[in-house]
């Protein structure tokens, strides 16, 4: 529009607000908040606005211009950018900042092209320019950081599938570095699973299953390489406390179907028996759920306490929003129990009903997080929470903390042996489930593919 | 991190190819400023977070007590650009700003 703007940012976000202005290409004028808005008496706030904040400010729309960031020039994708020895790539590397602190294998061409040659697609295709460096998300570029990662090449047709699901603006991959810290897990379902040896069973969100690790390290490899979301000393990634990557879950089918549920895929519109990836936020987990009995309500009351205890506090970032997404590793002999009686959407109904907040806490929760004008009321007048939201102005009427049944996701996995299941909360429109099938190459049936480890006698 | 070490003779060596991807930035340089805000429009974007309620008041009561005859247009005419619905408003933003005659715009608040 050709209009001068100036930006309000935290001095604590002026090395992401870098990092984005770089990547948008456009240079920004700031006026910088000192501190964190949100801990400041009304004293100091009006203090920082009016001796700091307004100036910059105005300086911003009335003094110079603000200059571009100077941009250097960079390699060539694909170019070999160093050779050493293992530690020395390994040192290079990390002084760089392109690994996550671990050692990484090297990226070397003999290696990528091995990536190269599991998928039909061409190194050079690009799936969509990427915040916040605003780079190609290029099969290329998968390649590389999959090799990094310490992913097999016979996983590259997982991790194409993964990079598009993230690169599907409903994901908002651009809000990987928000402050909630969340972390995208993945999901996987169909043939594949047991293809490429993924860990659906005892165990499977432990590192140490070479599919469910690596996979889950590949993700935060790429949104630190490619996307630009670094912890310090890096830039660009503001989770205040954050987590680490999740390893990659993987679905039992094989309960699934011997109990007569469809699986997790098929819930999201799959047929049986393709191979699809979801990529799912989680900024909160349960504790273990553990539940008995030979009744289907005893697991599901079981749920829903343990569910409402963990999640209700965060689920008003999903009443700003309208959408959040909780989803339920369900244990197989759990579930085997629940499904002789319900169904999957009687569960969600179950639960949908009975997990509740009080308005008067949601707003609470609301205002100590980011938003002292939080009202349910303007959000049901905006259409963005249902009618009942704001069926009464008693601040002690009961909310459901579910906005709507079908957000629920059920997965069956876990130890079959044991009474335990999990559930994990996305975080509100930043990274709500998104899927997408997984494209095999025409030389698939010829590729090789891993074995089981099995220990040595 | 492993320290890096002298290297051996016979360790083998790696040729290791660069991790990131192209830069797909058109730069674009800033718009020219306007020293005297007398008589123009500045326009307020908010994303309704972070005492924005109390912060962009005190905004314009220090611009105003400078230029006194600069005119406001407030945050709640152009939709809260974040969460819910932000692709859809942000979408609309170019137009809103064109219709109240916008000549410069303040946006906030990323903290």
């Amino acid at each position: 529009m050709g209009i001068p703007t100036a930006s309000i940012i935290g001095s604590a976000f002026l090395k992401q607000a870098e990092v984005i202005t770089k990547g948008l290409g456009v240079p920004l004028a700031i006026g910088v908040y000192p501190g964190a808005p949100m801990v400041d008496s009304e004293e100091d706030l009006k203090r920082k606005v009016e001796e700091v904040l307004a100036p910059g400010l105005l300086k911003g729309l009335t003094g110079d211009a603000p200059l571009a960031a100077d941009s250097k020039v960079e390699p060539a994708p694909g170019q070999v950018v160093f050779s050493g020895s293992f530690d020395e790539v390994q040192e290079h590397f990390y002084r760089q900042l392109w690994t996550d602190g671990l050692p990484i294998a090297p990226p070397t061409r003999e290696r990528v092209d091995a990536f190269l040659a599991c998928t039909d697609r061409k190194p050079e295709d690009v799936i969509r320019v990427v915040a916040q460096e605003g780079r190609e998300a290029s099969i290329l570029s998968i390649a590389v950081n999959g090799v990094m990662a310490g992913c097999r090449p016979e996983y590259m047709p997982v991790l194409i599938a993964v990079i598009e699901a993230m690169c599907d603006p409903l994901f908002r991959i651009e809000d990987c570095g928000s402050t909630p810290g969340w972390e995208p897990a993945v999901i996987v379902n169909g043939p594949i699973v047991k293809e490429l040896d993924f860990n659906y069973g005892q165990g499977m969100m432990r590192v140490g299953r070479q599919a469910n690790s690596s996979v889950g390290r590949f993700v935060r490899m790429f949104l630190r390489n490619i996307c630009g979301f670094r912890i310090p000393p890096g830039a660009g990634d503001k989770g205040s406390i954050a987590q680490s990557f999740l390893v990659a879950m993987a679905e039992d089918e094989d309960s699934a179907r011997e109990i007569g549920w469809p699986t997790f895929a098929e819930d999201r519109g799959f047929a049986a028996g393709e191979n699809v990836v979801t990529v799912h936020s989680v900024v909160s987990i349960t504790s273990p759920m553990y539940s008995a009995g030979a009744r289907a309500i005893e697991h599901v009351q079981q749920w829903a306490e343990i569910i409402g205890g963990s999640f209700t506090y965060w689920a008003h970032t999903g009443f700003k929003t309208g959408l959040w997404s909780p989803l339920i590793v369900a244990g197989p002999s759990i579930a085997g129990v629940i499904a002789r009686e319900w169904s999957k959407d009687e569960v969600r109904r179950y639960l949908y009903e009975h997990i509740k907040v009080t308005a008067e806490r949601a707003t609470h929760y609301a205002r100590m997080t980011s938003t002292p004008t939080f009202s349910l009321e303007n959000l049901v007048k905006d259409g963005i929470l249902p009618p009942e939201y704001a069926a009464s102005s008693d601040p002690q009427r009961l909310l459901n903390v579910i906005i709507k049944p079908e957000m629920v996701g059920i997965l069956i996995a876990g130890d079959p042996g044991r009474n335990q299941s999990r559930a994990y909360m996305s975080n509100h429109v930043q990274g709500p489930p998104t899927s997408r099938r997984v494209e095999l190459p025409r030389s698939w049936a010829r590729l090789p593919k891993p074995r089981a480890a099995t220990p040595s006698a | 991190m492993t320290s890096p070490k002298r290297s051996d003779i016979n360790e083998p060596r790696y040729d290791v190819l660069w991790p990131l991807s192209r830069k797909a930035v058109k730069a674009t340089a800033a718009a020219s400023r306007i020293p005297d805000l007398n008589g123009k429009t500045v326009c307020e974007l908010w994303d309704v977070i972070f005492r924005g309620e109390t912060i962009y008041p005190l905004v314009r009561e220090y611009i105003k007590a400078r230029f006194p005859r600069v005119k406001f247009v407030g945050y709640s005419e152009f939709g809260n650009f974040h969460g819910a619905r932000e692709h859809q408003v942000t979408a609309t933003l170019p137009d809103k700003l064109r219709a109240h005659g916008a000549d410069a715009a303040i946006v906030g608040i990323g903290a």
